[in-house]
């Protein structure tokens, strides 16, 4: 039918639909006028219309959730090959997994039954033997075994070591990671990656998913090599589908960008995701994909629970992967580096209480040179002067500083060790010069007025005291003195 | 280069909720404590999108379009390649859901649709893109009709003769 024909057949029948079944019949007769064919052709239309009331009345993927899902149906109590499959265990983008009895070797195995999205087209399934060969050359006490790839009646399935436990994921819904727990995990992870990147395998799609803790405490992962995009060869859109591949969240931005390179650097991307999300319960990014995206990464955070972990993890997730760790065993170095240095997760609001001293301080500098002006008369003229005016000027700066590092503490808490490191020095020979100018005070009083030269020298004693042995405990407390310095300064370069 | 990445960088993610919320959408009006899981569709129909150049996509009527047609895509191959999986390449046809339909009917095949709206579109390449939005992008009257730029009245009218002229053309291609 050609559009003008339909065009007409489109008036007629809206015209039709609005007549009633009595007049409808007298109507089409005459708009059809001797055309049968368009009388024939409206008519049907119209008995369809009354009894197709339903038809495509819901989205497609209701119609066929089977197909949109990609469920093939479960294998469960079936055979395939010498396997018999027990139970399902899991399922994901990559297809649904089951445990399975290999009958020949006798053993209980995983076997993931591929969707056919990867299999029907002969170069993905090129491609995906080629990438279960190498995975299945994987043998590493942190990574699942590959043992095979079967194919069986035309479908392929993958045959790994059974892994019985819980994912990190299933762990993360009781919250975060315990941080006694949390670096043999995570060292466990990068392990693997280490093992697998030497290789030249690249995960592609790490996640807490596929990655189990087992009930003995190991560390499993899963799917090595195993997640590659189904790309490349199609000569139409159906078959070229997905350049991109992996789970929004944990996918490095290169990783979003068509044809862009994809090395074992997106993996450690994921892994600083998730090294952030094990210790804190939640994801860096949230739901704001946005942030990811954007090169946003999560500042470092004085409250986050495992302290010190965050550079890792932050380094880890730069959206420049030249900025990330080089390589896993990069990473691997630093989490053990970290991992040796004394963990003392600092009280939840020893920071608020080195704050308090900063301004406490504040508050007695600022008092000492009000006590020296009560006092000038009593020093004699020239002493008295030089005095306050000395106390005065040192007490001014040594408040601004304070107050410049308290300031800086509340807008930019991520940089306060560093700007603290830079100050200190000053502040604390400012200070002991303030002390000092108060047992000069006391000094040039003593033998006149004993009271009150004794009332300075205590004055000055709790200002050294605070100086020597308050301050460094709310720092330290605060988590503001870094263990290595040195080491420190060379990984943020 | 950076201008470029930038543009995808600020796309993509809005590309990704508006996937969802198609699904969710959908889910919304669903009964609750139905199993549907629309998660993996949306994402495959994003992946899909992604071979796309982003900045193509100039606002969110033209992005429904895009977004709509992959979701076609993507069960139209999928269903042809259950078909092919069956000896002979004999085709398929999709079991609705029961739970889904209260009576009416039992099945519709997909790839007889897909093929009968190839040739609406020779017809009519509006009423085409309608019924490509609505069933395969699971918008409503009122989001079509935004995303088509007309009224939902003029949604409505050509909803009603598609899909009675598909309807008769499943119906004729199922006897057969």
């Amino acid at each position: 039918m050609n559009k003008e024909r339909w065009q007409r057949v489109n008036e007629i029948f809206h015209t039709a639909l609005e007549h009633d079944t009595r007049t409808r019949d007298a109507y089409l007769r005459a708009a059809t006028a001797d055309d049968s064919e368009l009388l024939h052709e409206v008519q049907t239309l119209l008995t369809s219309h009354e009894k197709a009331t339903k038809f495509l009345d819901r989205p497609a993927w209701a119609v066929a959730p089977d197909l949109a899902l990609g469920d093939e149906g479960s294998l469960v109590g079936k055979r395939i090959g010498s396997y018999r499959i027990v139970e399902e265990i899991g399922r994901g983008g990559m297809g649904v997994v089951y445990e399975a009895e290999d009958e020949r070797l006798r053993r209980t195995v995983a076997l993931k039954a591929l969707p056919p999205e990867y299999t029907s087209d002969p170069v993905r399934r090129e491609r995906l033997t080629r990438e279960a060969r190498a995975a299945a050359a994987l043998s590493h006490p942190a990574i699942a075994t590959v043992f095979y790839l079967e194919e069986i009646d035309g479908e392929l399935y993958i045959i790994s070591e059974l892994v019985r436990g819980r994912t990190l994921r299933e762990e993360l819904r009781d919250g975060p990671i315990p941080p006694s727990q949390l670096l043999p995990v995570l060292i466990s992870i990068a392990t693997a990656l280490a093992a697998a990147h030497e290789r030249g395998i690249v995960h592609r799609d790490l996640k807490p998913e596929n990655i189990i803790h087992r009930d003995d405490g190991a560390i499993k992962v899963l799917d090595f090599g195993l997640a590659r995009p189904i790309d490349g060869s199609g000569s139409t859109m159906l078959t070229a589908a997905g350049s991109v591949l992996g789970t929004p969240g944990y996918m490095a931005p290169e990783q979003w960008t068509p044809g862009a390179a994809i090395d074992g650097r997106a993996d450690i991307f994921a892994f600083g995701v998730i090294a952030w999300e094990l210790a804190t319960g939640v994801h860096p990014f949230g739901s704001d994909l946005n942030a990811l995206l954007a090169g946003n990464t999560p500042s470092r955070s004085r409250t986050f629970p495992v302290p010190g972990l965050d550079r890792i993890a932050v380094r880890a997730m730069r959206p420049n992967p030249a900025e990330r760790y080089p390589t896993a065993p990069a990473l691997l170095a630093d989490l053990e580096a970290y991992h040796r240095l004394p963990v003392v997760p600092p009280p939840y609001d020893s920071f608020r209480w080195w704050q308090i001293h900063q301004i406490s301080v504040s508050v007695v500098n600022a008092a000492a040179p009000a006590a020296v002006w009560t006092i000038r008369q009593w020093a004699g003229k020239p002493y008295g002067s030089t005095l306050f005016v000395a106390s005065l000027t040192l007490a001014a700066l040594s408040v601004a500083l304070r107050l410049n590092l308290f300031f800086a503490s509340r807008v930019h808490p991520e940089s306060l060790m560093e700007h603290r490191a830079r100050q200190f020095p000053a502040i604390a020979v400012l200070d002991a010069l303030l002390a000092g100018s108060l047992l000069a005070a006391a000094a040039i009083l003593a033998g006149d007025h004993d009271a009150i030269a004794a009332i300075f020298v205590a004055f000055a004693a709790v200002m050294l005291a605070s100086l020597s042995l308050i301050e460094p405990a709310t720092t330290a407390a605060a988590g503001l003195t870094r263990p290595t310095p040195k080491k420190k300064s060379t990984i943020e370069a | 280069m950076t201008d470029d990445r930038q543009s995808v960088n600020s796309l993509l993610p809005v590309v990704y909720q508006e996937l969802r919320r198609l699904a969710a959408n959908y889910l919304r009006r669903e009964r609750p404590g139905q199993t549907l899981q629309p998660t993996a569709l949306v994402h495959e129909a994003y992946l899909r999108l992604m071979k796309d150049k982003p900045n193509r996509w100039q606002n969110r009527a033209h992005f429904c379009a895009i977004a709509a047609h992959s979701m076609r895509q993507i069960l139209i191959e999928r269903a042809r390649a259950r078909g092919a999986q069956k000896r002979g390449g004999a085709r398929q046809r999709v079991t609705l859901d029961e739970r889904l339909m209260a009576g009416g009917e039992q099945s519709i095949d997909l790839l007889a649709l897909d093929e009968a709206l190839e040739r609406l579109a020779a017809m009519d390449p509006d009423q085409a893109r309608l019924v490509e939005l609505r069933f395969f992008g699971g918008l409503t009257v009122e989001e079509t009709a935004e995303a088509m730029e007309i009224s939902p009245a003029t949604v409505k009218r050509h909803w009603t003769i598609a899909s009675a002229w598909l309807a008769r053309e499943l119906e004729g291609n199922s006897h057969a």
